[in-house]
Formats: structure tokens, C-alpha cells, sequence
């Protein structure tokens, strides 16, 4: 099979790589504002770089991809916002099947069969998809290939006529330890009465060497963390080895994000949250009370 | 400009049941409701519209076949939205739309679409599959641009104004009308009818076509597995000292502390 593939961020672009070459002969897409990073690139078969073209020009990458896309058989794009939106358009240009954030994927008589998550994280779809395909890869599913150094081509980018202007762009502070690969996690929720509360969990995450996490609504709405980062499914999915969830009812969306995680914690003063069936251990109390005595409690562990 | 809200008839997930030792799931008993970001985009569009005074109406296209029970949720569903302000809804619906994947339905969408509205708004993805590609096939099939994850809209003449946000940054984007966008949870509050507005929107035009997919299907779902996740669910009693020691130690059994 023949692959194409394109992230606007390469570390994601790795990942695609790694997933296409099972599959077959990868073609990655680099664009101007990623031509910096060529050297870092391992494991495709040829570089297709454009230098006409920077990642933030979401209407010229659709025309890029779709254009090329028709002599692959499967073009892999990421599952980072800005990768979910052209899955859809790509594939509709070029009459192709779809699918979003797969975790796994395999060629099997003429077609590529995939799984995804889907109703909230509930069932996993099995789907057998036609070829031509496009499809965006879970994040974290991928080991980056260390070998093999890319062959580069350049190609020029289609000429279009452009709807969309971008007038500004504002960058949201770096996370820094991202929350997918955190060991141990404590993640909050609307139980929280106001922004400076926090302090408990972060203090409880410092103790255990732990990092915050968060519900959508917190950190989408509220925004009451520095970035807008939140677990589930909408967000990031997680992987810790501890999870403490505190003040949150454990929605489904919620939910489909934290079900890697090995033992999980809940805290909820509701003994009928949702959140309870989907922890190891359940404290039915106010986290107002609790927080405070269990991180003095670790303190002490830690300290003596 | 006439505004186009596509509601789906979403799967109630959090009443879906599944059974992890069968493997079974309930999807026939699991209620199905307007998915919550569509109420956002139901929102978006009534104060869109009474700005500019235009119409707006909510189309949807339900894929869960076409039973007494799903007629009438659907029906509920769109009343729903209608009683928030729109002016009218469309209802597809028909025996073997199950089939329809996102490539058969963006096509049919777009026939209702076409020629009466200059902008679709939509749910960043739908609660029950979240995948975000409808309004984007729907737009290549239009032949219109696209934005996504939208967090507050202006209309400016022939154009729109979208604040979007993106993982790394925020944008401010100019989209030339046609569109489609697409909302996220944030971009407002959806207002909650009254008892009032939910009599009147029963009396809103709602009319309801037959549907059967005209287009072959691209893909297939050869199963649906229910992941297994095994949680002890242990409830910790007593006072918080006492409630606090025995999560320490059992934390530390885990060999996780
Ligand atoms: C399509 C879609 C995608 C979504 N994606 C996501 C996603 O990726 N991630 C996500 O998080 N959400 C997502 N949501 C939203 C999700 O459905 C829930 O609304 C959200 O997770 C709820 O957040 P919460 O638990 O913080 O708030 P709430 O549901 O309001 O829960 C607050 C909890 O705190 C408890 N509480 C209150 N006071 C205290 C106290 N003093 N001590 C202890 N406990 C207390 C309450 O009992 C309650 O259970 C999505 C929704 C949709 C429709």
C-alpha cells in the first residue's frame, strides 16, 4: 500500500509514520514552517517537501492533500484539532472512507480495517474501510521509528482561490509535564468552588510528584487552568499509574479519557456519582475536608 | 442569510448500557436527544438571527432507523431546539439510513442545504460518535470553506468572523460566506425554553421527508467490543482521619505511592 501522511506538529508526524509503515511505503508531507526539522524525521520513505506552503494555511493544505491524496491508498493525519478538521474535507475531495482517531490499524483484503473508540468511550468500532482512506491516528498509539532516512522531493503547492483569512493568532502557554504521559495524576472537577481552591490539589499532586489535570468544563469554560488541557474524550486521554479524581461526576466524557489508568481514586461528596463505578477506591466526603488531611498524611509518609 | 443548524439524533451515551462480561450493548433500549453542542450551535444561531433578523432552521438526519420510539424522540428533539428560537426544522428520516456512513449522509445533507442557506453551524462533534466529520464533508461537498472548534461568531457583511480554539493557540479567522462552522461547549450558554416557548415550538413548521441512502456506504462496522475495565470499586468508611489512613495504606499496597 502507499501511504501519505501530514501533521502539523512533527512530533505527531512520527507517530504517523511509524503506523503507515506498517501498511506500507510512506510519503510524509512537510511544509515551510517545518523544513527546520527535516533531519529529525525517521522511518518514511520520501519527504514531500512544500515550501510554498505553511501549516496555518488550513484551505491550501486541503488542496495540497487532496490533490496528492488520489495516488495513495490511505493518507494518515493526526488527531490534534487542527488534523480532526481536514480528515473529513480531505476525504470527501477525493471520494474516499473516513475515520477518526484510530488506535489501531491493518490491511486486510483490499481494505484497511480500523478500531476507534465510540459512544463516549462505551464500545470500540471495528470498521472495514474502502480504499482509497483517510484517517487520523490516536495520539501516543505509535512508537516513533528510529531507523531509515527519508529520500526529499519538493513539490509545489496548488493555487487557489482562499475563503478564509487568518487575522490573528495568539499562543496559549506550553503545558509542562503533559498529562498523557504523567506517572501520577490528581484531575479536578466542578466541585471546586472557585480558582484559588486548586491550591489543594496542586499541593496533593506535589507530594505525590504528580501533576493536575482537569474536566472540560474547568479548563475549557471556567478556564481556571494555566492551558487548556482536559481529560476525556473531547481531550486528552490518560495513562497514569495513580489517578485521583476530585469534585468530578465522572460524565462519560469524562470517563473515555481515564480508563488506561491503573488505579483510580475518586472523591465525591454525591455516594450516586457516576465517578464511583469507576474507581478502585471511593471517598464519599467533602474534598474541602479530606484534601487537606490525606496530603499531610503523604507528607508525613514521604517526609519519615 | 439564512442559517442552517444540523441537529443529530445523538445516542444517549451516558443511558447506554453495556454489559462488559456478554459483550453486549443496549443500543436499541438507550434513549436518543439533540446532542448538547448542537444546543450550542442551536444558540449560536438564534442570536445570530435575531441580530440580522433571517430564519433559521434545524435540519436533521436521524441514522437510527425509523421506529415509533426514534420518530418520536426525534421529534422531542427538535422541539427541543425549536423552542429555543429557531424558526423551523427539517426531519430525514427512513428505513436504512443505519447504513449511511458520513460520506452518504454529508451528499443527502447537502441537497437540503443547497441553494436555501448561507450558513451551517454544527456541534464540534456529536456526543454519541465525536468524530467531527460530518460538517466537513458536508463542506467539501458544498464547495464551501470550513472552520472548526469555534468560540464566538460575528457575521460582517458577506463574511464571518471566527474565534476558534486550537490546542497551541487561539485564532481569529475571516471565512467568506458560504460557510460551515463548527461550535464547541464553550462559545455560550444555551438557553433553557420555557414551558411557554415548548407549547409554541410544538406549532413551529416541521416537516418531515422520507429518507433512503442514495449513495453506497464507504465503510462497514464489522463489530462493536465493549472494552473491559475491571475497578474494585471500594468504598473507604469512616472519620476522615481514619478514611485517610486506610487510602494511604491501600495505595501503598497498590505499590502506586
Ligand atoms: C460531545 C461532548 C464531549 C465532551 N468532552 C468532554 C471531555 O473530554 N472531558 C470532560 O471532562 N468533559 C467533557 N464533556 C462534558 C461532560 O459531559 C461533563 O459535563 C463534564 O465532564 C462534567 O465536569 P465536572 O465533573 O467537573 O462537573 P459536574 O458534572 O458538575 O460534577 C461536579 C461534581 O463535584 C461533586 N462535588 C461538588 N462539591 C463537592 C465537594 N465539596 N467535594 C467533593 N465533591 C464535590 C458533585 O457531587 C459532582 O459530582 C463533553 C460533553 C460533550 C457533550
Amino acid at each position: 500500500m502507499r501511504v501519505l501522511a501530514f501533521s502539523h506538529y512533527v512530533d505527531l508526524a512520527l507517530e504517523l509514520i511509524s503506523a503507515g509503515k506498517g501498511l506500507g511505503e510512506v510519503s510524509l508531507i512537510v511544509t515551510s514552517d517545518q523544513e527546520g526539522r527535516i533531519g529529525e524525521i525517521r522511518g518514511a520513505d520520501e519527504i514531500l517537501l512544500c515550501k510554498e506552503l505553511d501549516s496555518g494555511d488550513q484551505e491550501g493544505l486541503v488542496e495540497l492533500i487532496s490533490g496528492l491524496g488520489s495516488e495513495y491508498d490511505v493518507v494518515l493525519l493526526a488527531g490534534d484539532r487542527r488534523g480532526r478538521e481536514l480528515v473529513g474535507q480531505v476525504a470527501h475531495r477525493i471520494g474516499a472512507s473516513s475515520a477518526v482517531d484510530v488506535s489501531s490499524l491493518s490491511a486486510e483484503d483490499g481494505k484497511l480495517v480500523i478500531e476507534r473508540m465510540t459512544f463516549g468511550g462505551k464500545a470500540v468500532a471495528v470498521e472495514e474501510l474502502n480504499l482509497p482512506a483517510v484517517i487520523s491516528v490516536q495520539k501516543g498509539k505509535f512508537k516513533p521509528l528510529e531507523e531509515g532516512e527519508p529520500s526529499v522531493r519538493e513539490i509545489s503547492a496548488p493555487s487557489i482561490d482562499r475563503r478564509i483569512e487568518v487575522l490573528e493568532r495568539k499562543e496559549k502557554p506550553k503545558v509542562g509535564v503533559p498529562l498523557d504521559k504523567a506517572e501520577i495524576v490528581v484531575a479536578v472537577g466542578r466541585g471546586f468552588k472557585k480558582k484559588e481552591d486548586l491550591k489543594l490539589a496542586y499541593e496533593l499532586a506535589e507530594v505525590l510528584g504528580g501533576v493536575v489535570g482537569a474536566t472540560r468544563p474547568l479548563a475549557a469554560d471556567l478556564k481556571w487552568m494555566e492551558e487548556e488541557v482536559w481529560i476525556g474524550i473531547s481531550g486528552v486521554r490518560i495513562a497514569p499509574k495513580l489517578l485521583i479524581v476530585v469534585g468530578a461526576s465522572g460524565q462519560q466524557q469524562f470517563a473515555a479519557g481515564i480508563m488506561d489508568s491503573k488505579v483510580v481514586v475518586a472523591v465525591n461528596t454525591d455516594p450516586k456519582a457516576p465517578i464511583f463505578e469507576q474507581a478502585d477506591y471511593g471517598v464519599v466526603m467533602d474534598l474541602y475536608e479530606f484534601l487537606p488531611v490525606l496530603t499531610k498524611k503523604l507528607r508525613e509518609l514521604k517526609g519519615g | 442569510m439564512d442559517i442552517a443548524v444540523l441537529v443529530k439524533q445523538s445516542l444517549d451515551v451516558q443511558e447506554l448500557r453495556v454489559d462488559q462480561d456478554t459483550g453486549k450493548i443496549y443500543i436499541e433500549d438507550a434513549p436518543t436527544k439533540a446532542g448538547d453542542i448542537e444546543l450550542n450551535a442551536t444558540e449560536e444561531a438564534v442570536r445570530l438571527k435575531e441580530k440580522l433578523g433571517d430564519k433559521a432552521i434545524a435540519v436533521m438526519l436521524s441514522t437510527w432507523g425509523a421506529s415509533g420510539k426514534r420518530q418520536k424522540e426525534a421529534r422531542e428533539a427538535l422541539t427541543r431546539v425549536l423552542a429555543m428560537g429557531l424558526d423551523g426544522a427539517v426531519l430525514i428520516m427512513g428505513e436504512g439510513a443505519e447504513k449511511g456512513d458520513t460520506y452518504v449522509i454529508a451528499r443527502a445533507l447537502a441537497e437540503e442545504i443547497r441553494g436555501k442557506f448561507e450558513l451551517v453551524l454544527a456541534a464540534e462533534g456529536s456526543e454519541d460518535n465525536f468524530s467531527g466529520l460530518l460538517p466537513a464533508r458536508l463542506a467539501a461537498e458544498l464547495g464551501w470553506p470550513y472552520v472548526a472548534y469555534a468560540t464566538a461568531i460575528e457575521v460582517e457583511g458577506d463574511h464571518v468572523k471566527v474565534t476558534r480554539s486550537l490546542e497551541d493557540f487561539e485564532e481569529v479567522v475571516r471565512v467568506k460566506l458560504p460557510a460551515v462552522i463548527s461550535v464547541t461547549q464553550e462559545i455560550n450558554k444555551p438557553r433553557v425554553p420555557k414551558l411557554v416557548e415548548i407549547v409554541k415550538a410544538k406549532k413551529k413548521p416541521l416537516d418531515q421527508k422520507d429518507f433512503s441512502p442514495p449513495d453506497e456506504p464507504k465503510l462497514a462496522i464489522k463489530t462493536l467490543k465493549v472494552p473491559k475495565v475491571e475497578r474494585k470499586q471500594i468504598v473507604i468508611e469512616g472519620d476522615v482521619e481514619e478514611v485517610a489512613e486506610k487510602l494511604v495504606q491501600a495505595l501503598r499496597e497498590e505499590g502506586v505511592l
